[in-house]
């Protein structure tokens, strides 16, 4: 049987079955990838199919136009493969235009609303009512059955020219017979054979990365999922030739591809996007009603009058929003915003557009446009013609009803929270990679360990040996070598954080939208990056604790007799609010109060509110890479002269930075300035520009940070730049990265700095009161909270059944100063509701607790709660007294009998004496319910023993000398280690007295590691670093672990007969129940990595 | 380095056992890995295995049967021994607590015992006291000292009332009785008087007992070969009618010798399916007795001897068949059995496909006893069924070196050469692809494309090569790998 055959390598050829790395765990390459392997091989046509998906279609339109491929003649077509519940094969499903692209979308919206989060479910007859204009590929199974040929034999004729039957060569070992009877079923049905290699890599070294998704993805280690996996690694894309050769029994098969692609004709370009019309009213040009709220908002905000200045700025702004035809956009981010309005929601807008004086009158921002200058037209540029860009912040308790909102007047085929593309990581590709290459859970668990940070760059041979692994073991290195190649892979969808994109017709058929995790959310399956590139409108629906904690205080301060303010009425530019800052005197401030801000609240000196703008955006990851801060530093101190680099006088005119680095002093620290000086000092376009924060942004895009970087640096020397500034440039964009800090945000948070601040200086219990009703919120626990707003002359009072709520409220003292009374909601484990009784029901007052259970109606769980948080006083019981009384109390309501009766039930008992509490033991108990106590500080009551060791409190340091040795100990509160710290751990402690601040350098980190990490209660000797701020360190020399001195404080010590430990195994019953003395006492810390 | 046994708890790695570096590094129960591992990178860390703890802490109570028949597990760590008349045998108590801790010393246990006069008091103050001998009566003073833990009681109400100022025994049990009872139930008043020894709480043994047992007691003890297998099969016969009943078959029987100095014997079969034919039962036992390397030793006789089906399964009368091919599966696994039981279970093997692609590696070798659960396929074969077989039977082990003439890159032979003969291929249908497992680690593996051959005369043959052309090699080796029949 001899074959002769012609190779004709000019027939071209297309591959339409691509599985993508967003078919997850199927798929073994990113869409970029294939897009450029399919330029090198020369291919026709690209057709991107993830199953039941669109999600990776994006990147390979936006890769295609990167590479410039679409001009070399590869031409991407957009597609699915449709994978159904029911027995009908895989099909592959191409839209012909725009149209059909819609009900495509429709339909896998449709089978992702009616499944859980990630899944979608379809069956025959939806793809039928959406088939017109959709072509489609059937794809035969390896093994062809009866079924298939059933299942081919229904379609054909439904499905008249828009079928094809789908042929690959699996090297299955009887492909030629296989190509025959397909070749067969092709003329028997009127079907065309298309020939395809139904991809899942774009190059054959993948497989082993294929085998390792598939083993994670079927939950079985890699040696024992068998037959599950490919047998070989041919699912790579192939040149024509090779595809030629292969179909060369049925090379009409391979032609067909080429027909194939050209009736799919429909593009990503297409995509129109349109703003919704809601928020204009009939009869009015969206730009029109934008001006009139403009100017009606504007009288508002000046009610002396608008000054000149302003309404030229005004008719400036609303001109460049009409030619860039953006008046939609500002109007649906004003209906949102006047919708929180509404209910009193407190909002803040930030971002490019949101600084402007358009918004400031919509109210939109408070940021008076006259106390910054932002220059409105360098944000929303005419070149960019991307959507100008707000995010709003709401009250972090409230951003549902936002939402929600939302979802109802848009409807969820209108409107849908954009994706997060969650990607493997080097701990979560490392834990998967380990289980299915059949690690042992712990060996995986110690390699995930060593990488701190989330992305680091791979695990080095030293570091697997510093784990106590074998870095010369073959599986441990090929596990490591695999994790992180698949670094960057995405895992899953998932929701953004508040990301809405809103249209005018059905968003649903623009993208599939899904159903989220939560309840009641849906999203697309595109990505703020897939957005943008196609000029889709986004909406960032933010929530921050930092507006509700506002919102609350202000309330409260109204409620007490106090003005009623706003973000927009709170007085400005007040010295005194500066001067705490310049203290930092800032726990609880927005954004400042973490130990870096408080570091630099001191140098800066913040005097007017650009000042807190700056501070804002100093202490990110941007300024620290680039190493801008302490040039800033030097020259605002005055201890450096301000000079503004400049280019060879060849190259241009000396003072081309001037205009962009003038209010910083001639240092870059903002983003906007960074992308500037790129565009002005390296001679970007604007568009270059915008592609190297897009490449900043995403850290694994093919290769191109290393040209811009090139490009950008080379430029800039190149027109005489100093190279040492043009790296450090580069490099603080690179800092920007994925955490970009535009001075716009800066500009919106600093307000809220300076508000927060405000309250704090001026009403520190309405500010203590609103931050602990907050909580979780910010850096510090409540018992620091409490502790400060103490230190600032508030009276605290604790829980008590007579007087609290369920949140902390605030209580007019004689002098008529306000004390803060601590609410139901700070004793673990209450709840609302039964606060909510007490309340309602207290009537005058509740003479003793079987009243309180009978009007309450409380559980005999929240009496006991109660008790035990020590808050009935009013009733004359200690804690110890109370829980005895209440535990007395029959659980269930109240029998009918005695309610009538009304009376007291409990008969009288035997008397029984309980032994005192010391105070020791209360406080204790008070951290263990509260979490905090306001009896005193633990430090207090092992003061006597520390002060035998002389040491000193932690007020002391503050005086004390540069260089002199102390010895110090107290409770830890906060320990960090920060990314840019090269591994030096600060940790905060706490005495009675005050705090003090450790740093506790690397070469320290090996011997007292145990220390370090795990002590509740630690002494050091260090020595005292002062710096010329005044602001002063211990840098620690030894530190030692005092946890176990905290069982003094429960007033007797136990016999200690588990503290043996065996060799071998402790045959002792009830070992491994935690001894009471164990139970945790002080509330852990807050570790920041 | 500190070691630690680390198991499960709501998703988390908390350390269940520590040695004493460990502690001494600061380490505790109850502590989380995370934690550990950040006080101590370099840990040695062993999880935690139930079921071998269970059958250490088995084994240990299987031993000390020869102190009393009547033990129980207190959770899976301790033992609780009613030595109620039998601390004589040894000498009195104080001889029998030496014992059990030298004895247990011997095979590197340290052991925490104590006996009093319920089992509740002697593990308080085995646990959180040392070990000892209380006196009769003594015990309320004895365990006054201990913390709550002792009582073995919640978490919860240990840290309720220490709260309310009673740590230790004496607190709680200086309270009047009725304020406690309606506080926080009446199980504490009970664990309380039990670990007083005021009251004695049941022992449950540890051994479940069996559902299906026959026994038979001796008056006279017996030792004679004859007595003891006609008395087996007496019992056999007995458990049979038992489980026929409850339409039940025995996987698994133990008989058991009870030796009237108190020496405990027991003998185990297994069967590869239900059983319960008395001579069958009867012939396992016997290939058993035959085969012991440790006889059975009489000594003054048994007075008791025990047979129960400690496994079973359903068993259905069988209905004669119409092909008169009734009884081979029965005779098969009757053979199977009776060879398991004088060779050993893991003597008797049987082959299995295996989940992989590697044709060498399709079939691996099971114990023929554990076939049937073995049995599920749960792959796709990759041929319809209707389809020829696409490998042969057997293989050639290891494939021969072949001499081909075939196109590149990847098409059949057109000739070849296998033992000195030559063979012009007439027919030829591939390839199969099948690339190397790469997670073995073996180096140079390189993928195999086969082919099955037909020559001139008929003959069919399994052929493969080496290495694919161009992307691993560019010298493919061909080898012959098996023959169609």
């Amino acid at each position: 049987m001899v074959h002769a055959w012609i190779v004709r390598v000019t027939t071209p050829y297309a591959e339409l079955a691509t599985t993508t790395n967003f078919s997850f765990l199927r798929g073994a390459s990113h869409p970029e990838e294939f897009i450029a392997e399919a330029a090198k091989l020369d291919l026709k046509g690209i057709g991107i199919t993830d199953r039941n998906s669109l999600a990776g279609v994006v990147r390979a339109h936006v890769a295609l136009k990167e590479i410039g491929a679409g001009a070399a003649g590869l031409k991407l077509a957009v597609g699915c493969r449709l994978v159904f519940a029911d027995e009908t094969p895989d099909i592959l499903a191409y839209p012909e235009d725009r149209a059909a692209y819609g009900r495509l979308s429709k339909l896998l919206s449709l089978g992702k609303r009616r499944a859980e989060k990630g899944a979608c479910l379809l069956c025959l007859e939806d793809l039928l009512e959406h088939k017109e204009g959709l072509l489609l590929i059937l794809m035969a199974p390896i093994k062809l059955t009866s079924g298939f040929e059933c299942s081919l034999a229904n379609l054909a004729p439904l499905l008249h020219r828009s079928l094809w039957l789908g042929a690959s060569m699996p090297h299955h070992g009887s492909d030629k017979k296989r190509l025959a009877k397909l070749s067969e079923l092709s003329s028997a049905h009127h079907v065309p054979l298309i020939a395809i290699n139904d991809v899942l890599y774009h190059i054959p070294e993948r497989r082993i990365i294929q085998d390792v998704l598939s083993a994670i993805r079927e939950h079985t280690p890699i040696e024992k999922i068998g037959r599950k996996l490919e047998a070989h690694a041919e699912r790579h894309l192939k040149s024509s030739k090779e595809m030629v050769r292969l179909f060369r029994h049925a090379p009409e098969a391979v032609s067909e591809t080429i027909r194939f692609l050209d009736r799919a004709r429909f593009s990503l370009d297409e995509l129109r996007y349109e703003y919704p019309d809601e928020p204009v009213p009939d009869g009015k040009t969206a730009q029109q009603h934008l001006i009139d709220l403009t100017w009606v908002g504007a009288a508002k905000r000046y009610p002396n009058g608008i000054p000149d200045a302003i309404k030229a700025t005004i008719d400036k702004e609303l001109n460049l929003i009409e030619q860039l035809d953006y008046a939609p956009y500002f109007l649906t981010v004003n209906d949102i915003v006047a919708f929180a309005r509404s209910r009193d929601i407190l909002c803040q807008g930030r971002g490019s557009a949101a600084n402007s004086t358009v918004c400031f009158c919509l109210g939109v921002t408070s940021v008076d446009p006259a106390e910054i200058d932002l220059l409105f037209e360098r944000f929303v540029s005419a070149e960019r013609r991307e959507p100008p860009d707000i995010d709003v912040d709401f009250e972090h308790e409230r951003r549902e009803e936002v939402i929600q909102w939302i979802y109802n007047r848009y409807g969820r085929e209108r409107a849908g929270l954009a994706a997060t593309v969650i990607s493997y990581r080097p701990r979560s590709a490392i834990r998967d990679v380990g289980k299915a290459l059949g690690l042992t859970e712990d060996v995986t668990a110690t390699l995930a360990n060593t990488v701190w940070g989330s992305w680091g760059k791979g695990i080095s041979d030293s570091q697997i040996q510093q784990a106590g692994l074998d870095a010369t073991n073959p599986m441990i290195r090929r596990a490591v070598a695999i994790a992180m190649e698949i670094q960057g892979f995405p895992r899953h969808l998932s929701q953004h954080v508040g990301g809405f994109v809103l249209t005018r017709g059905r968003l649903d058929e623009t993208v599939p939208i899904g159903n989220a995790a939560m309840a009641d959310r849906t999203f697309i399956e595109w990505d703020k990056n897939d957005i943008s590139a196609l000029g889709l409108m986004k909406v960032d629906i933010l929530a921050l604790g930092m507006l509700t904690c506002i919102r609350k205080a202000l309330d409260l301060i109204a409620q007490h007799g106090g003005k009623r303010y706003d973000l927009a009425t709170i007085p400005r530019e007040d010295p005194a609010v500066y001067a705490m800052l310049q203290r930092a005197d800032s726990v609880g401030v927005f954004q400042v109060e973490s130990r870096a801000q408080m570091n630099m609240l001191p140098r800066i000196k913040p005097a007017t509110f650009y000042d807190l703008v700056i501070e804002v955006a100093i202490v990110r990851p941007g300024p620290i890479q680039g190493d801008m801060v302490h040039p800033y530093l030097r020259r605002r101190q005055g201890k450096e002269s301000v000079h503004f680099p400049s280019p060879s006088p060849a190259h241009g005119p000396a003072d081309e930075l001037e205009r962009v680095l003038g209010k910083t002093l001639g240092v870059p620290l903002f983003q906007e300035q960074a992308m500037r000086i790129a565009i002005e000092a390296a001679k970007f376009t604007p568009d270059e520009a915008n592609k190297l924060r897009r490449a900043m942004a995403t850290f694994r895009r093919v290769g191109t940070i290393h040209l811009f970087q090139q490009k950008m640096i080379d430029g800039m020397v190149h027109r005489g730049y100093d190279p040492d500034f043009a790296a450090r440039c580069f490099k603080q964009i690179e800092g920007f990265g994925e955490y970009g800090f535009p001075e716009s945000h800066a500009a919106s948070f600093a307000l809220l700095v300076y508000a927060s601040a405000w309250l704090k200086c001026h009403h520190p219990a309405a500010f203590a009161a609103g931050l602990l009703n907050s909580q979780p919120m910010g850096f510090y626990a409540p018992a620091q909270i409490v502790r400060d707003a103490s230190d600032h002359q508030v009276e605290i009072r604790p829980p008590d059944i007579n007087a609290s709520l369920n949140d902390n409220t605030l209580e007019e003292r004689v002098d008529g100063l306000l004390a803060l009374r601590l609410g139901f909601r700070q004793i673990d484990g209450f709840r609302n509701e039964w606060a909510n009784r007490i309340d309602t029901a207290r009537g005058a007052f509740y003479p003793n607790v079987e009243t309180l259970q009978r009007r309450a109606k409380l559980p005999r769980r929240a009496l006991i709660l109660l008790a035990e948080a020590d808050a009935m006083r009013s009733l004359d019981l200690d804690r110890r007294e109370a829980a005895w009384e209440v535990r007395r109390l029959p659980d269930a309501e109240t029998l009918p009998l005695f309610e009538a009766a009304n009376a007291d039930e409990l008969a009288e008992e035997p008397l029984v004496t309980l032994s005192p509490m010391p105070l020791g033991e209360h406080v204790v108990a008070d951290y263990q319910t509260l979490h905090l106590s306001l009896k005193g500080h633990p430090m207090l009551f092992l003061r006597d023993i520390f002060a035998g060791e002389s040491i000193s409190p932690c007020i002391t340091m503050a005086s004390l000398p540069h260089g002199r040795r102390v010895k110090a100990a107290g409770i830890v509160l906060i320990r960090q280690k920060p990314g840019s710290a090269k591994g030096v751990v600060f940790m905060t402690i706490e005495d009675e007295t005050g705090i003090a601040n450790l740093v506790v350098w690397p070469s320290l980190m090996e011997r007292f590691r145990r220390v370090v990490m795990g002590a509740r209660l630690v002494c050091v000797d260090a020595r005292i670093q002062r710096s010329p701020e005044g602001i002063v360190h211990l840098v620690v020399e030894t530190i030692t672990d005092r946890t176990a001195a905290l069982a003094h404080l429960s007033g007797e010590t136990m016999p200690t007969s588990l503290a043996r430990a065996d060799e071998v195994k402790r045959p002792i019953p009830e070992g491994t129940r935690p001894h009471p003395r164990d139970v945790r006492i002080l509330p852990k810390s807050r570790d920041f990595h | 380095m500190p070691l630690v046994v680390v198991g499960k708890i709501k998703g988390t790695n908390v350390i269940e056992a520590l040695d004493a570096v460990a502690n001494r590094a600061g380490l505790s129960l109850g502590m989380t890995l995370a934690t550990a591992r950040a006080l101590h990178p370099t840990l040695l860390v062993a999880e935690s295995d139930t079921e071998a703890d269970r059958a250490m802490l088995e084994h240990i109570a299987d031993w000390c049967e020869r102190y009393t028949p009547c033990i129980g597990l207190l959770q899976n760590n301790g033992l609780v021994l009613d030595i109620t008349g039998a601390s004589h045998l040894v000498g009195g108590e104080v001889a029998l607590l030496a014992d059990i801790k030298t004895r247990l010393a011997a095979q590197g246990f340290t052991t925490c015992a104590a006996i009093a006069g319920t089992a509740e008091a002697a593990r308080a103050i085995a646990s959180f006291g040392d070990s000892r001998i209380i006196e009769p009566g003594m015990e309320p003073q004895r365990v006054a000292q201990l913390p709550l833990a002792a009582l073995s009681i919640s978490e919860n109400l240990i840290l309720s009332l220490s709260r309310l100022g009673m740590k230790r025994i004496e607190d709680v049990a200086r309270q009047p009785r009725a304020p406690l009872a309606a506080r926080f139930g009446r199980d504490l008043l009970i664990q309380l008087d039990r670990v007083q020894g005021h009251i004695i709480g049941p022992i449950s043994p540890r051994r479940p007992v069996p559902t299906y047992i026959a026994e038979r007691n001796f008056a006279e003890p017996i030792g004679h070969d004859d007595d003891i297998h006609r008395s087996i099969l007496t019992l056999a016969a007995d458990l049979a009618r038992l489980l026929e009943k409850h339409g039940e078959g025995g996987r698994c029987y133990e008989l058991t010798f009870f030796r009237t100095d108190g020496a405990v014997r027991r003998l185990t079969v297994e069967t590869a399916r239900p059983l319960r034919d008395p001579k069958g039962v009867m012939r396992l036992f016997q290939e058993k007795l035959d085969t012991l390397s440790d006889p059975l030793d009489p000594g003054f006789g048994f007075d008791v001897i025990r047979l129960s089906a400690t496994k079973t399964e359903r068993q259905d009368i069988a209905e004669p068949g119409f092909d008169g091919r009734d009884g081979i599966e029965e005779e098969l696994s009757a053979l199977i059995d009776r060879l398991c039981a004088r060779f050993g279970a893991n003597r008797v093997m049987r082959l299995m496909p295996r989940n992989t692609h590697i044709p060498e590696r399709a079939m691996q070798r099971i114990p023929a006893q554990h076939g049937n659960a073995a049995l599920t396929i749960d792959w796709d074969e990759v041929l319809a069924p209707e389809e020829p077989p696409t490998r042969p039977i057997r293989l050639i082990e290891p494939p021969e070196p072949i001499d081909v003439i075939a196109e590149i890159p990847d098409s059949a032979p057109i000739r070849f050469r296998w033992r000195r003969v030559f063979h012009a291929v007439v027919k030829a249908e591939g390839p199969e692809r099948i690339a190397p497992e790469w997670w073995r680690g073996e180096q140079d593996m390189m993928t195999r494309d086969y082919f099955r051959l037909e020559d001139e005369e008929g003959r069919r043959f399994w052929v493969y090569r080496e290495g694919l052309f161009g992307r691993e090699t560019t010298m493919p080796k061909w080898f012959m790998h098996g023959l169609f029949g």
